[in-house]
């Protein structure tokens, strides 16, 4: 039992005891021996006040039953929401990379868009590749996509029909850094070239050459055009690898190391993750439906609980509790894939029409229905406040019954009668689809 | 192919016995089809999951030490 304060050089088991005796979790218990450890010299008796106090605060805070919890989670995101700001770009705090921050972001997750407006990933690469910049940028460039422009110049020779590459040697030495001779390589973006444009080349030196079969100045523009799409190395939909070296917490621990880490624009979750060198246990990425596809549903709700907290924090909400985000992350993943909320997701799939029409398109909801001949059981809340019953939430939910020989009797002493009075408070759970 | 279960997004998953599926559901008072749900395909389900199988989540909670949830394996 008193491992627990072991850390501790102001906290003895005596005070353990009285904290323990709590109904407090080990959080925040955790809380309680860190204030007593500051202050230095607390009696068990001050502890056991503190520790007192802190558990009817925590109880206090516990959520009644029959709390309207989807609405005060609702009321809680909605209000700091007004409070954000609508320019979605501006560079992140982390590295020089636009994201979509703010209102924008903030709807795209909850909408549970497919593809996020500003894709990014943050990639961890493993010990040996994290502390050394040459051999991270090993990575970075099995990562970035490299396209003709990056590698050399292109001209046009309209005289002989032939567009005309120059790669530049040091380019290719820096992003091809594991192959021997600067003659293989181009010879490797030759052969590139030859299999995506179905064109015969020829190379002298660093030089790389080839035309259309037939001379035609409108293909000769053509073949170029097509040069410059062709990704020779890399992901194709990540556009930019920013590398940063940061300091990294040790296992969780106080302990911190620095070590390099990729901010990329644009994702390609799945295959990052199987590229050598890169940390497949901590790399992740903004958009939640590719970490659904590869990591799983709990990693989903993870990362929406994660991407919504920071994008209240970045501009300042941090006052939001994280049960509220919890809540919707929970409701979002709830039948084993991603909803958004919304007309098409969690709100369009309540089982009450009046629900339904009540969130948008009234009108083709209530068609609909009327043409399936549906049924409104009237057990939501929304439904309820339409046709004007007590909704079945907190008081609305509790029916008080008294039995009739509760009721003072003529004759009866009427303060025994009071004092077996007793109403008994009953509670019909209710499925709470809101 | 990833080893999902080493990312530390993705939290312990482990497949209930049967007694101990009804052992949960008698505790919290709840029927099979009300658990929240996750995918056979999930890359996260264990391997010898079958439809109509209870997974145990154990998360790294936010708000306590541990979380416990249960999800329903469904097609």
């Amino acid at each position: 039992m008193t491992d627990e304060v072991a850390g501790y050089d102001h906290v003895d088991d005596d005070v353990a005891l009285v904290v323990q005796d709590t109904e407090l979790p080990k959080r925040l218990r955790e809380q309680v021996y860190e204030a007593v450890e500051t202050r230095e010299g607390v009696t068990v008796d001050q502890a056991a006040e503190i520790a007192q106090a802190t558990e009817s605060r925590y109880l206090d805070t516990r959520v009644d039953p029959l709390d309207p919890v989807g609405t005060v989670s609702a009321q809680s995101i909605g209000e700091p929401g007004t409070q954000m700001t609508m320019n979605t770009f501006h560079y992140a705090g982390v590295a020089e990379i636009d994201v979509t921050q703010g209102l924008p972001r903030l709807i795209e997750l909850v909408d549970a868009r497919k593809e996020p407006d500003t894709p990014m990933m943050t990639v961890h690469l493993e010990e040996e590749y994290a502390t050394d910049r040459d051999r991270a940028h090993e990575v970075v460039w099995q990562i970035e996509a490299t396209r003709i422009l990056a590698l050399g110049n292109v001209s046009t020779n309209v005289a002989d029909m032939l567009v005309q590459v120059d790669l530049n040697e040091e380019t290719l030495a820096e992003r091809w850094p594991t192959v021997d001779s600067i003659d293989e390589t181009v010879e490797r973006v030759a052969d590139t070239i030859a299999d995506a444009l179905g064109v015969e080349t020829t190379t002298r030196g660093t030089v790389v050459e080839f035309g259309p079969s037939q001379p035609s100045y409108r293909e000769l523009l053509q073949l170029v055009e097509q040069l410059r799409e062709i990704v020779f190395k890399g992901i194709d939909e990540v556009s930019r690898v920013v590398i940063r070296r940061e300091e990294v917490e040790v296992d969780g621990g106080p302990e911190t190391r620095e070590e390099f880490v990729l901010y990329t624009e644009g994702s390609a979750f799945g295959d990052v993750l199987t590229i050598e060198g890169v940390d497949a246990s901590r790399s992740t990425c903004n958009n939640i439906h590719e970490i659904y596809r590869q990591l799983g549903v709990e990693a989903a709700r993870e990362t929406i609980i994660n991407e919504t907290m920071e994008t209240l924090e970045e501009q300042g909400l941090d006052d939001v509790n994280v049960r509220h985000l919890m809540l919707v992350a929970d409701i979002m993943t709830n039948r084993g894939t991603i909803e958004s909320i919304g007309r098409h997701g969690i709100s369009g799939s309540k089982e009450s029409v009046l629900a339904r029409a009540a969130f948008e398109v009234t009108v083709n909801h209530l068609l609909d229905a009327a043409v399936h001949g549906e049924v409104d059981d009237l057990n939501g809340v929304i439904e309820n406040v339409i046709v004007g019953k007590p909704v079945a939430v907190g008081t609305g939910d509790v029916n008080l019954k008294m039995r009739a020989e509760q009721l003072a009797t003529p004759g009866r002493d009427a303060r025994e009668a009071e004092a077996e009075s007793e109403p008994g408070v009953e509670a019909e759970p209710v499925d709470a689809d809101d | 192919m990833v080893d999902v279960t080493q990312h530390e997004l993705v939290p312990e998953h482990r497949l209930l016995g049967e007694d101990e599926i009804e052992e949960m559901l008698t505790e919290y008072d709840v029927k099979r089809t009300n658990l929240p749900k996750i995918k056979r395909t999930d890359p996260a389900t264990p391997d010898d999951a079958e439809l109509g199988d209870v997974v145990e989540i154990v998360r790294d909670s936010r708000t306590t030490d541990r979380a416990i949830i249960y999800r329903l394996v469904v097609s």
